[in-house]
């Protein structure tokens, strides 16, 4: 990202990175079991210590789900700015390709058929993704090329089918209804150490799309320009494509969906540094895993020992922050 | 079911999406309440009073969980019960012969599997229901309060069983035996019921009380609150409900605030965990007491969530297991 020489990027960077410092910080601190700053430092320097109860809530339960919360954050983030600017639709985000739902799909039969050893449900919900895909993927190419709005089109229905099978399973296990209905909805309640691992996975999808920023600029202009521009426009849509489809897929598969993050985070970035991708892609990638970090922080603080959805968190933080950069950006 | 489809549709997202989690949420109540959980969110009168008039041959009148006042000219005949909970209470009382339709999730006893289905337990249809034309309809409250005035309308009598405590349990068993002309083998139910729990009272009511965790659903992790019958019993087996702490019905728990309060017993009902052991392969909570002291417990969730005879059973393993201590052989 060095080989710039036009306007920096980074006092944006600098400053997305600082919101989610201040974000990892209060994160780690604040919870039912409040800690001072000294305390986190004899925690995070004495690492974990078996059979401790206070440490076993710091590095057992809050540090995970933290990093998880940034990360699934940051990976929602960086696929919603890649796939609005491919679609060029600004209601675009992470879930239009019908990666979610095959997720959904995938994670809804792990719970259904309670097998036990694994992690099922996170495992089936990653492959459910995946595999659609690869069913969107294929239906959308013609002659070699993608076409995006096969795609798209392609990816709501397979959308509407996996969830109409989903509501089928639902109803047929009614026991399990509950478990699907709360995995639908998307939390950070429970999760470990082995969700961070899954969703670590996902940090090279990240970085990938870090280093396409002028091919995505110049596409913004069409596919045709960009061609003309000496883009090499299928095999940068594909490789953004599958970027952005694992990144969702990662994500979903480790919390469950989580709305909002995705389609709204751009925007707000967009409104703040514009619409270059050298700022664009990593402040999203940095202010999404500061948004998401925030949003769980409250929907595990507020109503304590009850819990919030994360997903109304995020809802009731970005809104009112959104509809202010709008109206700001139309006055400016 | 499409506003789960909704909540991924791309225009929808922004503006949908809280209107699709508090729907959601819905359905997960409607969920709880599908495996007898039917205490959430409703405001009932535990304590009905047991008023009836059991003249030969004359009405028979009693009050239902909701308060409303239920008039039978005589014992019903015909009784269709819309949970498996109630479907558990007709037969226990001896009114089994008068079923003429229960739910689709009836699993116990064995008879009522075979029974005629009215529909299943959150979407019950007014049309079927009438078509066993029944002269006593038995339903639950919460996602099933609203079916009252219809069936009413149609001339239906309608009694809705849904307790809050054990207490309520009994008078609720109690009534329906009335209803059904069956008083007296109501009335050994609800002895049983007593004694059990005079049993319990003798074993550990001195018993120092101990702080227990009950788990309804690990992912996310979700207790049992106030003004269930599961904190109620864990009163009465001599414990102090953890969930209480996070208010009314069946609330997430914090795993955090879980580690902080360290409950000294800690029971899972057995749709949310199959064996004690998978406790330890959760996030940080090897570090529990009551995983490092094996006090670990699973309990057959019918047991303690099912508003019916059987929480007698629930009760007496409950004190078992917060008061081990209390029931071996001296």
């Amino acid at each position: 990202m060095t080989r710039l020489g036009r306007t920096s990027v980074w006092p944006g960077i600098a400053l997305a990175a600082a919101l989610l410092l201040v974000c990892l910080v209060l994160s780690l601190v604040l919870g039912p079991a409040s800690l001072s700053l000294s305390q986190l430092w004899h925690f995070v320097t004495s690492g974990p210590v078996p059979g401790n109860l206070e440490n076993a809530i710091f590095w057992q339960i809050r540090m995970p789900r933290v990093l998880l919360a940034c990360l699934v954050g940051a990976e929602l983030a960086v696929a919603g700015v890649i796939l609005q600017d491919l679609f060029l639709n600004p209601l675009t985000d992470p879930y239009v390709t019908g990666v979610s739902s095959g997720a959904a799909l995938g994670a809804t039969i792990g719970i259904v058929l309670h097998w036990s050893g694994l992690p099922w449900t996170t495992m089936l919900a990653l492959v459910g993704g995946l595999a659609t895909l690869g069913i969107v993927w294929t239906a959308a190419r013609r002659r070699g090329r993608i076409d995006i709005f096969v795609l798209l089109l392609a990816g709501v229905t397979i959308s509407y089918l996996a969830s109409a099978m989903v509501t089928v399973l639902m109803i047929q296990g009614n026991q399990d209804m509950r478990a699907i209905v709360y995995w639908l909805m998307g939390s950070f309640s429970g999760r470990g150490w082995g969700e961070v691992q899954i969703a670590l996975v996902a940090v090279p999808f990240m970085i990938v799309p870090l280093f396409f920023t002028r091919e995505m600029d110049i596409m913004l202009q069409g596919e045709k320009r960009a061609l003309e521009l000496g883009v090499e426009v299928e095999r940068t849509k594909r490789l953004l494509l599958v970027t952005a489809g694992v990144l969702t897929a990662i994500a979903v598969s480790v919390c469950g969906i989580i709305g909002f993050v995705g389609l709204v985070v751009p925007h707000i970035v967009r409104l703040v540094v514009g619409p270059s991708h050298r700022s664009l892609l990593p402040v999203s990638l940095l202010a999404g895993a500061a948004l998401l970090g925030i949003a769980d922080l409250l929907s595990r603080t507020l109503i304590a020992p009850n819990e919030i959805p994360v997903g109304v968190v995020t809802t009731f933080v970005g809104a009112p922050l959104f509809v202010y950069l709008l109206r700001r950006g139309r006055r400016a | 079911m499409s506003t789960i489809r909704s909540s991924r549709r791309p225009a929808a997202t922004t503006r949908r999406t809280l209107a699709a989690g508090t729907i959601l949420a819905a359905l997960a109540l409607a969920a709880l309440g599908a495996i007898g959980l039917t205490a959430c969110g409703s405001s009932t009168s535990s304590s009905a009073s047991p008023s009836a008039s059991t003249a030969a041959g004359g009405p028979i009148t009693v009050t239902d969980s909701a308060g409303n006042t239920v008039t039978l000219q005589q014992p019903a005949k015909r009784i269709v019960s819309l949970a498996p909970a109630n479907t558990e209470i007709a037969y226990a009382v001896g009114a089994g012969s008068k079923m003429v339709a229960g739910t689709t999730y009836d699993d116990y006893p064995a008879a009522a599997k075979s029974l005629p289905k009215a529909g299943d337990f959150s979407n019950p249809s007014v049309e079927k229901i009438a078509s066993f034309n029944p002269d006593l309809v038995l339903i639950t409250g919460g996602v099933q309060a609203p079916l009252r005035a219809k069936l009413t309308k149609l001339g239906m009598n309608v009694y809705i069983i849904d307790p809050t405590t054990y207490a309520g349990v009994m008078t609720d068993i109690a009534n329906v035996g009335k209803l059904a002309g069956t008083s007296a083998e109501a009335q050994k139910v609800v002895d049983s019921m007593k004694q059990a729990q005079a049993d319990v009272q003798a074993k550990v009511g001195a018993a120092a009380k101990k702080s227990v965790f009950v788990e309804i659903y690990s992912k996310p992790l979700m207790t049992a609150g106030t003004g269930t019958f599961v904190s109620d019993m864990v009163g009465k087996a001599g414990g102090t409900n953890l969930g209480d702490s996070a208010g009314a019905g069946f609330p997430n728990f914090s795993s955090e605030v879980l580690l902080k309060d360290d409950p000294a017993v800690y029971i899972a009902d057995s749709g949310s965990m199959s064996k004690p052991g998978d406790l330890s392969t959760r996030p940080g909570f090897s570090a529990l007491t009551a995983v490092k002291d094996g006090h670990v417990y699973v309990i057959q969730d019918d047991l303690i969530a099912r508003p019916g005879p059987r929480l007698a059973l629930g009760l007496q393993q409950l004190a078992k297991m917060i008061h081990p201590e209390a029931y071996t052989t001296p």
